[in-house]
């Protein structure tokens, strides 16, 4: 029996996959059987349904203490041509004038400031809450609250627990880039480690402050370390059941320091994104973001193991800052036809995965597509295992 | 271009009247064997239910395929190739034994023959040909080429023999040293009558009441023989008495069980040979098909769409509904591993090649004024260009510079430039650059025949003299008249475009084929598109690849956006690699969706990745602006495992594959 073989029987088995599993994922030829198989394991849990959400992003500052190598940002300090740091009034402003009466979420993520108090923070989130309380704020990367800790000389919990009373509703998922340390020391030394940014998160879960979670891979990691690092999410995600959705994120090069990297293929995200619905059996949900890997790949993303297209966004600049080409937002209108054209129930959600509205599908033959009887799996895996050596 | 008429409709894709009156729309053949099945009709019985019109067998195909007509009294071929029409019992166009019109002839017999023409206008009888001269000449089969009856008959001579069909046929009786009557032989292979055509009607619109009508019809039809004879010399000559033997002894009009044994012993060697696909045939009013071929009912039951897909991995010819099913039912996933075993079975060695070129847009003047274009601009715009010789030499030595082996040259169609003006350009290219010239299209070469009023084999042959060596396949959109009424109405006609592409492939020129969908096409349009490329590519074997890409509208463009999107553009180039089972490269258009896109295209069917194309005006023109060099085509592609080689237009390999 092949090796794709043998992790098929576990998965349809609801067996957990290994480590060395995960690295048979990555290294797996045929991009469209493991595809296939991840999208099962979607189909099962999710049916067709898709989430998405009316969401936009605000980003507080970007100056940044910390240096993380595949980063626009790095570095920056306040007064440089490209630092920005908002008021309250403008940040409150730009809430209450979002035109859209939908929208559900405002997540933040910012640089690591070096002067900003603590209360700075905690006033924002205040505010937001007084212009619309109807809006989710799902706002700072583990790293951002390892940094309050750090820097204000508080525990994790004393830095969740203030920042919920102050409106905060969950984390992003941002921050985690490749947990394990020799990567994590080439690539950003001068923040949260890999344990640290586990740990924020574990103490957010304890409070009933759910997460998400992220990997930024494509860069100098090996197969082997991606596999870790969805490995160390898992078990952190069987102690406290917290995260809510994983999002992989593809390594951009431009105007930062790993600007002569290539940045990984559609195929590397889409096998990523199998790989991660695979091996994360108990996480509920895998985003495909469309800012990292482009929008058409996202949506042929929906069927690699993704069951959830982020929002509407409105502004990124992360991901635009290193030169990605995506719009800078999708209507809701636009993300709705992206999920039907690939045969799927577009569902908005909020913050927590709740229903606010499922749609109905697309009624065009061919966008709603079922799984049907399985094409002589077991002899497309022997014909085209044993040619693909 | 439509005119009103009385409540009728004209318009330049019709050349007969649409009637809008309910009545089912039935189109007859003009040859003299058809003529009793038609005298009832054609006399004015039933006329309340049927309106009926006259047409070639290839031209009714299309009309039945195109839901331009109900029912047809159709070949059967095409009925097999469709798979979705339902019979009409009892009657049809047959015979047993001798047919007289259909033969071989020649000098020589056909086990000499190194050449067989043949009037490919006919595939039933080009098929039966082709079973009939594998059988006696030990399989193999002499060179076989698609020409005109009258060219035929002048051509004939040494080792090269010919087929002729009709009235080419009958007239040519005694003349050669050698005839094989085509009827005869298959008699002698298999014991059994041959049918050629049949009445079909697109399933669930036929009655029972419709088929006795038909039955009656040709009732009075094979009474009125003698009648029939004289007015057929009337009309076209030859001798009556003749006419009437041919009638009465070389035709059988019956469809009893005998015949049908015969059809389908026919139906099931040429699935068996690859030439059809394989057929489940029903009859009006039947819930079970009778006539079946038995690859499809492995086990006796249903092939389903596990089996399907199977099958098509393996190479097996498709027919319209089968595509059908396989493009709205089957996941995208497993359409896509099919496509890619496919792939992978013609090209086994793993290597995906693409070609070092650029696109030259040598004017962006057209009178044409397509719904889909953002590129063209009007006669006497401001924004008109041609390009000057200084231009265009020096887009080709950047060309040159960076590796390039051809210029893939387009433009609008602009009154201004005469052929000359082409035939002179391109003979400077070809002596002043090492390149190889692929351009124009074939709205562009209907435009100098238009323009120049001469016709199409001498406007493409002085092309091709002046330096032109393959022509790209652009402008096909897609290939159904309904489609391209309402994107591009001066636009030539699907049968013009498919033209061009076999006078230029009889001229020697390699063509590409290309197809957009996304505007107000649908799933059957694509696959009848698809279907064309095949089959046209069973006459010529021309194309050198095909090409898909979706509808591309951010900017400057007024065709409404229909069926379009990545997940539909994967399935379509999939089903394009199991659907067009002859033609051997599908190239991925990373152009229209991105170098991501276009990379995953490589395991849904397509081994090409197109070309570098350093330049590209027309779909940027559109708002679409992907870009990529040779170093990331070949990073792409090595990414999925392939080895990565450039090529010509031809796909021969230029360099090592790594």
């Amino acid at each position: 029996m092949s090796r794709f073989a043998q992790i098929e029987e576990k998965v349809r088995a609801h067996e957990r996959l290994s480590f060395e599993d995960g690295c048979a994922l990555f290294l797996e030829p045929d991009l469209l059987r493991l595809g296939s198989l991840a999208n099962w394991v979607r189909e099962q849990r999710h049916g067709d349904r898709t989430y998405f959400n009316v969401n936009m992003r605000f980003e507080a500052t970007n100056v940044c203490e910390a240096s993380c190598s595949f980063c626009a940002f790095a570095k920056l300090e306040e007064g440089a041509p490209q630092a920005h740091t908002t008021t309250h009034e403008a940040a409150w402003q730009e809430l209450a004038e979002f035109p859209d009466p939908r929208l559900s979420e405002l997540h933040m993520v910012n640089g690591l400031h070096p002067h900003l108090p603590f209360e700075w923070y905690e006033e924002l989130l205040r505010g937001w809450k007084r212009v619309r309380p109807e809006v989710h704020l799902k706002c700072f990367t583990g790293v951002e609250i390892h940094f309050f800790a750090a820097k204000f000389g508080m525990s994790y919990e004393q830095v969740l627990t203030r920042l919920k009373a102050a409106g905060l509703g969950s984390l992003p998922g941002g921050g985690a880039e490749i947990l394990h340390p020799d990567v994590r020391r080439r690539i950003s030394t001068d923040k949260a480690t890999g344990a640290e940014y586990l740990a924020a998160h574990r103490a957010a879960h304890k409070l009933g402050l759910p997460s998400n979670c992220t990997m930024l891979y494509g860069h100098i990691e090996t197969f082997e370390h991606r596999v870790d690092h969805l490995l160390q999410l898992r078990a952190l995600q069987d102690e406290t059941g917290g995260f809510q959705c994983f999002i992989p994120l593809a390594f951009h090069n431009e105007n930062n320091s790993l600007r002569k990297l290539p940045e990984p293929t559609a195929v590397d995200s889409l096998r990523t994104l199998a790989a991660s619905r695979l091996l994360l059996d108990n996480i509920a949900h895998v985003k495909a973001y469309w800012v990292s890997m482009g929008v058409a790949t996202a949506q042929l993303g929906l069927r690699f193991g993704a069951d959830d297209l982020d929002g509407t966004i409105v502004h990124e600049s992360i991901y635009h800052s290193a030169g990605s080409r995506v719009p800078m937002a999708l209507a809701r209108d636009e993300l709705i036809r992206l999920i039907r054209e690939a045969g799927r129930i577009p569902v908005e959600r909020d913050t927590t995965y709740g229903v606010i509205e499922e749609l109905p599908r697309a009624h065009a033959p061919e966008a709603a597509l079922k799984v049907r009887e399985r094409f002589a799996h077991k002899r497309a895996l022997s014909v085209v295992s044993s040619s693909s050596s | 271009m439509a005119k009103q008429k009385a409540g009728l409709v004209l318009n330049r894709y019709r050349r007969e009247p649409l009637a809008q009156d309910g009545r089912l729309r039935a189109v007859g053949v003009s040859f003299l064997n058809a003529q009793p099945h038609l005298h009832g009709l054609l006399s004015g019985l039933g006329e309340e239910r049927m309106q009926v019109v006259l047409a070639e067998p290839s031209e009714l195909a299309r009309r039945l395929y195109e839901d331009e007509a109900d029912l047809g009294l159709c070949p059967v071929v095409p009925l097999a190739t469709h798979g979705g029409f339902e019979l009409v019992p009892g009657v049809a166009i047959g015979c047993d034994g001798p047919v007289r019109s259909i033969r071989i002839v020649g000098d020589v017999p056909i086990t000499e023959a190194k050449e067989l023409l043949l009037d490919a206008a006919s595939r039933t009888s080009v098929i039966l040909a082709r079973l009939i001269v594998r059988h006696l000449c030990g399989g193999r089969e002499p060179r076989l080429c698609a020409r005109p009856a009258r060219e035929i008959i002048e051509t004939v001579s040494g080792t090269t023999l010919g087929l002729l069909i009709g009235d080419s046929a009958l007239s040519v009786e005694g003349r050669f040293a050698y005839e094989l009557d085509l009827g005869q032989a298959w008699k002698e292979m298999t014991g059994l009558p041959f049918v050629f055509a049949v009445w079909a009607g697109r399933r669930g619109v036929l009655t029972e009441a419709d088929c006795e009508l038909l039955s009656r019809s040709l009732a009075l039809g094979l009474e009125a023989r003698p009648q029939i004879a004289q007015a057929w010399t009337r009309g076209h000559g030859g001798d009556a008495e003749a006419h009437l033997t041919y009638l009465t002894h070389s035709i059988r009009y019956g469809l009893d069980e005998r015949a049908q044994a015969g059809l389908a012993e026919f139906l099931r060697r040429a699935a068996a040979a690859r030439l059809l696909p394989e057929s489940e045939l029903r009859f009006v009013g039947q819930a079970a098909p009778s006539i079946v071929t038995p690859g499809a009912r492995p086990n006796g039951q249903r092939r389903s769409l596990d089996a399907l897909l199977e099958y098509a991995a393996d190479g097996g010819r498709l027919s319209v509904e089968d595509a059908l099913w396989l493009g709205r039912e089957a996941d995208t996933h497993e359409l896509g591993l099919a496509a890619d075993m496919r792939r992978k079975a013609l090209h086994p060695d793993e290597v995906v090649t693409y070609i070092v070129d650029r696109n030259v847009n040598y004017t962006n003047v057209c009178t044409t004024s397509c719904r889909f274009c953002a590129f063209y601009r009007p006669v006497g715009h401001a924004e008109g260009y041609v390009l000057s010789r200084d231009e265009l030499g020096k887009k080709i030595e950047e060309t040159v510079a960076a590796g390039g082996v051809q210029i893939l040259m387009q433009g609008g169609l602009n009154p201004s430039l005469q052929l000359e003006w082409y035939e002179d350009l391109f003979r400077w290219i070809k002596r002043t650059y090492p390149i190889k010239l692929h351009a124009l299209s074939p709205e562009e070469i209907w435009h100098l025949v238009r323009l120049e009023d001469l016709s199409l084999q001498t406007v493409l042959t002085r092309l091709r003299d002046a330096g032109l060596d393959s022509v790209p396949g652009g402008g096909a959109e897609v290939l159904t008249d309904r489609v391209r009424s309402k994107i591009a109405k001066a636009k030539c006609t699907s049968a013009e475009w498919l033209e061009v592409m076999r006078v230029a492939h009889r001229l020697g020129m390699r063509t590409t084929a290309t197809m957009m969908f996304g505007t107000s096409d649908t799933l059957v349009d694509r696959v009848l598109h698809m279907l064309k490329i095949r089959e046209l590519q069973d006459e010529t074997g021309g194309f050198t690849a095909f090409i898909c890409w979706d509808y591309q509208h951010d900017v400057g463009t007024r065709a409404v956006a229909g069926e379009t999107g990545t997940v539909l553009y994967l399935r379509t180039q999939a089903l394009s690699r199991l659907l067009i089972d002859n033609v051997p490269n599908i190239q991925t258009s990373w152009v229209t969706q991105g170098p991501g896109i276009g990379q995953v295209g490589l395991r849904y069917g397509a081994n090409d990745m197109g070309s570098t194309m350093f330049e590209e005006n027309v779909v940027s023109a559109a708002g679409t602006t992907f870009g990529m060099d040779a170093a990331q085509i070949e990073r792409h592609a090595r990414a999925l495992g392939f080895k990565v080689a450039r090529r010509n237009m031809r796909y021969e390999l230029l360099s090592e594959p790594v």
